[in-house]
Parts: C-alpha cells; sequence; structure tokens
C-alpha cells in the first residue's frame, strides 16, 4: 500500500501541525483512547506474565481462620470463603482468564477465517451450504450459544473453550467471505490470473494477506465480548472450575457472598471492565484505520 | 416486494428447520439423560428400560426427532419430564416475563441512549461528546451481571432495600413486579444504553458530513429546519432497526441477569432444563428463543425496505 497524498486527507481533517518529536506525545494528542487503551493493554499483559512481582500470596492457600475478611494492608483485595487472597487470585486469573479468551477466539478466527476465504474465493454450492450453516449459528444468540454447549458437554475448561470457539466463528466467517469477494474482483488478481499463477497460490499469497486486516481487527473487536462471555459462563457455574483462579469462576464464587463480602465481586469484575476497556480502545482505533483506508 | 417476502420467509424458515435439528442433536450429545439423573447410581436397570420407553429415549434419534416435529408443527411441545406440565405453557409463562424485561430495557435504553447519541454526535470532538463516549465505553465493557451485582451492593448499602425475591407478574401487582424488575432491567439498560448511544452517535457524525447537509448549512437553512429536516430523518432508519437488534441482545442477556435475581423467564428456564435435562422443555425454550430472534431480524429487513426506498430498489 502506498499513501496517496489524497487519501490522508480524510484521516486528518485537523489543519496540518508540525510534528512533535516525541510520537508518544503525537499519539496522545490524536487518539488518547487508543494509547490508553495500549498502556492498559500492556500493564495487563505483563500481569499475566508475571503475577508473581506482584503478590507474594499463592492464589491457592487456603486459610479459614482469615476467611471474608474485608480489604486490608494484609490483603488488598480482602480474601474469599476459604480465606484465599483475593488480589492473588485477580493477579493470577488474568493469565488464565486471558489465555482461555485468545485462545478461543484465535482458533474462531482461524477456522472462521480460513473457511470464509475459501467459500468466498470458490464460491457456489460449498459457499451456499456453509453460509446457511453460518446463519444457523448465528441465529443464536451468542451467549445462548455459549451455554448451551458448556451445559450440554459438561463444565470443563476444554468444553468451555470449545463453546467459545464456536461462539464468533460465524462473525470471522463472514469477515472473511466479504472481505474475499470484494478483494477477488480487484485488478491485482486478474493480473496474477493472467500471467498463470494458479487459484490456490492466488488465494494464498495474495487474497490472503489482504484480507488478514481485517480478520485481525475483529478479533480485537471481539475479544472484549468474548472475556465477558467467558465471565458470565464462568459465573453461571459453566466456565472454569474451582480451585483455579478464573475471573468468572471468582465471580461466581463471590455471588453467595455478595451482601457480606462483596469485595469477593467488586474486584474480578473490575479486572473484566479494564481488560474489556482497553481492548475497546485498541479495537476500535483498528477499525477506524481500517475505515479510513 | 411480494417475492422478496416469500424468499426471505423461505430462508427463514429453512434456517430455522436446520436450527431446530442441531438443537435436537445437541441436546442429546449430553452425557447422563433425565432416566440416569431421576435415578441416581444405583437405578434398577429394568424401571430405567421402561422410562426410557415411556419418553421415547428407546427409539432412534430420527424417529424421536420426527415425532417431535410433527407435535411442533401442530403447535405442541410436548411435557416436561421433570415437572409434567405442557411446555407450551411453560415456555409461554416464562417468555412473557423476558418479554416485558426486554421491552423495559428496550425503553430505557431508547429513551435515555437516542438523545444520548444525537447529542453526542452534533457536538462531535467537543468535551460533551468525549464525556458521552467515555461513560458508552465504560458501558459497554462492564460485565452485564456484575453490574447487577454492584447495584444489589449499592442499594443495600445506601438505601438498605433489596429486591423482594418472589417473582409477582404485573397483571397481580405493578407495583411488585416493577420493584422486582427494577435492578435487573438497569443492569441490562446500562450495556444497551451505551451501545445504542454509541451507534446513534456514529449516524449522526455521518449524517452531518452529507453533502446535503453541507448544502442546506450554505443555503442558510436554520439550523433547527437542518436537524429535524435532514438528519433526523435520514438518521430514523437506523435507529429503529437498532431497536430489534437490541431486543436481540437482550435476549441473550437475560440468561445471567434472570439467574442472578431468580426471575423466572426464558434464560432460566433455559438453564435448569439443562440441569435437570428436561429436553422437550430445552428443547421448547430455545425453539422459541431462535424463533424471536428471526421474526425480529426479519422485521428488520421488513421495515428497512418500508422506509428506504433505495433498499427496494437494489
Amino acid at each position: 500500500m502506498t499513501d496517496l497524498p489524497g487519501a490522508s486527507r480524510a484521516a486528518g481533517a485537523a489543519p496540518q501541525r508540525p510534528l512533535r518529536a516525541n510520537p508518544l506525545l503525537r499519539m496522545a494528542r490524536r487518539e488518547p483512547g487508543l494509547l490508553l487503551g495500549l498502556l492498559l493493554l500492556g500493564a495487563i499483559i505483563l500481569v499475566a506474565l508475571f503475577p508473581w512481582a506482584l503478590v507474594d500470596a499463592s492464589p491457592y492457600a487456603v486459610d479459614v481462620t482469615a476467611a471474608l475478611k474485608p480489604p486490608s494492608a494484609a490483603h488488598w483485595f480482602g480474601t474469599d470463603d476459604t480465606g484465599r487472597d483475593v488480589l492473588a487470585r485477580v493477579v493470577y486469573g488474568t493469565r488464565v482468564t486471558l489465555s482461555i479468551c485468545g485462545g478461543s477466539l484465535l482458533i474462531s478466527a482461524a477456522i472462521g477465517g480460513v473457511l470464509g476465504l475459501i467459500s468466498g474465493f470458490v464460491g457456489g454450492w460449498a459457499d451456499q451450504t456453509l453460509g446457511r450453516f453460518v446463519d444457523v449459528l448465528l441465529s443464536f444468540p451468542p451467549i445462548i450459544l455459549g451455554v448451551i454447549i458448556t451445559g450440554v458437554l459438561g463444565s470443563a475448561t476444554i468444553n468451555l473453550i470449545l463453546a467459545l470457539s464456536i461462539v464468533y466463528m460465524p462473525v470471522f466467517f463472514r469477515i472473511a467471505r466479504a472481505g474475499t469477494l470484494s478483494e477477488k474482483e480487484k485488478t491485482y488478481v486478474e493480473a496474477a490470473r493472467s500471467i498463470g499463477i494458479n487459484e490456490p497460490t492466488i488465494l494464498r499469497r495474495h487474497v490472503t494477506r489482504n484480507v488478514m486486516p481485517l480478520i485481525l481487527t475483529q478479533y480485537m473487536i471481539l475479544f472484549p465480548l468474548i472475556l465477558q462471555i467467558e465471565a458470565a459462563l464462568g459465573f453461571l457455574g459453566l466456565g472454569v472450575q474451582p480451585p483455579a483462579p478464573d475471573w468468572g469462576a471468582i465471580l461466581e464464587q463471590g455471588k453467595n457472598y455478595i451482601l457480606y463480602a462483596p469485595w469477593m465481586s467488586v474486584f474480578p469484575g473490575l479486572a473484566v471492565l479494564i481488560a474489556a476497556l482497553s481492548l475497546m480502545l485498541v479495537g476500535m482505533a483498528l477499525q477506524k484505520r481500517i475505515d479510513q483506508r | 416486494m411480494g417475492i422478496y417476502l416469500i424468499k426471505r420467509l423461505g430462508a427463514s424458515l429453512l434456517t430455522a428447520f436446520i436450527a431446530s435439528i442441531l438443537v435436537f442433536l445437541v441436546v442429546r450429545m449430553v452425557p447422563g439423560d433425565v432416566v440416569a439423573q431421576m435415578m441416581g447410581q444405583a437405578g434398577d436397570p429394568q424401571a430405567a428400560k421402561s422410562l426410557r420407553e415411556f419418553f421415547g429415549l428407546d427409539q432412534p434419534v430420527y424417529v424421536q426427532y420426527i415425532t417431535w416435529l410433527l407435535k411442533v408443527l401442530r403447535g405442541d411441545l410436548g411435557s416436561s419430564w421433570t415437572r409434567g406440565m405442557p411446555v407450551t405453557m411453560m415456555v409461554g409463562q416464562a417468555f412473557l416475563v423476558t418479554l416485558e424485561i426486554g421491552l423495559l430495557t428496550l425503553l430505557i435504553a431508547t429513551l435515555i441512549g437516542v438523545p444520548l447519541g444525537i447529542l453526542s454526535g452534533i457536538y462531535e470532538g467537543r468535551p460533551i461528546d468525549t464525556a458521552v463516549q467515555s461513560l458508552n465505553i465504560l458501558g459497554l465493557s462492564a460485565p452485564v451481571f456484575w453490574v447487577g451485582l454492584m447495584l444489589l451492593v449499592a442499594v443495600s448499602g445506601i438505601f438498605s432495600w433489596s429486591p423482594p425475591l418472589r417473582y409477582m407478574p404485573p397483571t397481580r401487582s405493578l407495583g411488585d413486579n416493577l420493584q422486582i424488575l427494577a435492578l435487573p432491567v438497569i443492569s441490562l439498560a446500562v450495556l444497551q444504553v451505551a451501545a445504542y448511544s454509541q451507534f446513534v452517535r456514529q449516524n449522526v457524525v455521518s449524517a452531518l458530513r452529507q453533502e446535503y447537509v453541507r448544502t442546506a448549512i450554505a443555503k442558510g437553512v436554520p439550523v433547527r429546519m437542518i436537524f429535524f429536516k435532514h438528519i433526523l430523518r435520514n438518521v430514523m432508519i437506523p435507529i429503529i432497526t437498532f431497536m430489534g437488534l437490541i431486543l436481540i441482545q437482550i435476549l441473550g442477556g437475560v440468561v445471567v441477569i434472570e439467574s442472578l435475581f431468580a426471575l423466572p423467564g426464558l434464560g432460566r428456564l433455559l438453564l435448569t432444563s439443562i440441569e435437570t435435562r428436561d429436553y422437550p422443555v430445552l428443547q421448547g425454550a430455545l425453539l422459541v428463543v431462535v424463533a424471536t430472534a428471526m421474526v425480529i431480524n426479519l422485521l428488520i429487513d421488513l421495515t428497512y425496505r418500508l422506509i428506504d426506498p433505495r433498499v427496494r430498489v437494489s
């Protein structure tokens, strides 16, 4: 992609000022949301990678004598009904929750994306059949689809991942298919075809490369949504099972003590909110760029 | 229009048909059926066998499906395996509860979300827009059930009040009914207000960029007139259709909210029927959820075509 002088006009409607030297400051002025999102996301990733750097307590250490203690200097987020440190559980839960959500969404993006690419490129009966099946999946509200799959198969992490992978697969399918349909009409595809490049190569080398940004953006946009579905399933007892520290599971556990020990619910919920917020800010900024293109 | 309607209905029915097969199959993938659940660990195999025969579980799956489908087409969803009641009645009662929650949420979302969206769209880039957008993003990020939990804590802490535990239909006591529904509806509405206002804002912003608006401004048309005649009229179509999408969203959201606030709606019926392996109820409830979503989608499409002549031409 080359930047044409006219292309940037729509993006930067504001009068051109001399660019500041510091790119962070520039981003803070132009896209404060993106900057905030990236900073939060960076912090969350650090927490997920190095939870032990943040807390000393173990997320599994039970201490019945210290059960249901409110937040204090010793336990910043208080303790749960078995005396475990809520801060430690939320911090260690970051890795569990985000890897389940991120991994499941990666599976849906890979399968949904590839099917969408093929479906859009090949067309014909394969496209019709896949399209019909995707319509059926889309006729279920996402969370209900998740509830049925996890409810029917039983609560186990593997079933949760399966359910979460299926929930948004149709969305990736549609995005990839629509992108492919518009790409395959373009001149470069015709050019590649006329110099004798075979169809699979055109799809793999040329079309896929141009549809990829759409899929990646969709990934960021759906991430906060899948995070909330994961938390909701956990809250219903259909997600990650105790004692594993998962945000949804901690919330489920706190549900019974909501009026006596609200800290058990406040903090894991805030964690979901902040993670969703940061992902959403980044996703929105990416979407804006795609739209401007 | 006629041909379109037939095609569209045909496609919806085909989707519904495949969805019903899927529902039927998925339900039967459950490890441990209702009989195993009723009898417990040390069940008498002979009794289990006759119970399975009674429920028709000894038949091949396709026979079970056809029997079920033929009944459904006559409006009979069978009867609950655990409670013996007709599923049509159970699902119908639950549907009314969910419908009330949905409509109340939609009402709040529309009354607050639309004006906020218009305001923030008109003042794009100004502080008020930034404020509304920040609130929207917060509302979109907060898990619905967590908002419900926090509301529970807040009202009990501040007003020492908690909602009545037993559900009361609006026909019996509207006051009690609204007291029970207040927190669940507000929790659902937080998300939907944010979604609605964000959506309306985008539409207003893009309407403002249209050339006819620029022309109107250049001609000296009063701002009020530009707003009502040019902007509002063009934004109205997406605003109306978005209502349908909100209703579908709520249809999903109620599963968690109804379970949290112990409301006897479709969402909770779904959950309990999964737990008890009550296939007829589960199938019936799912069918109603999917059918409702489909009807809403169909209505969205049709309103689009009715209001916007351009869609009819293309």
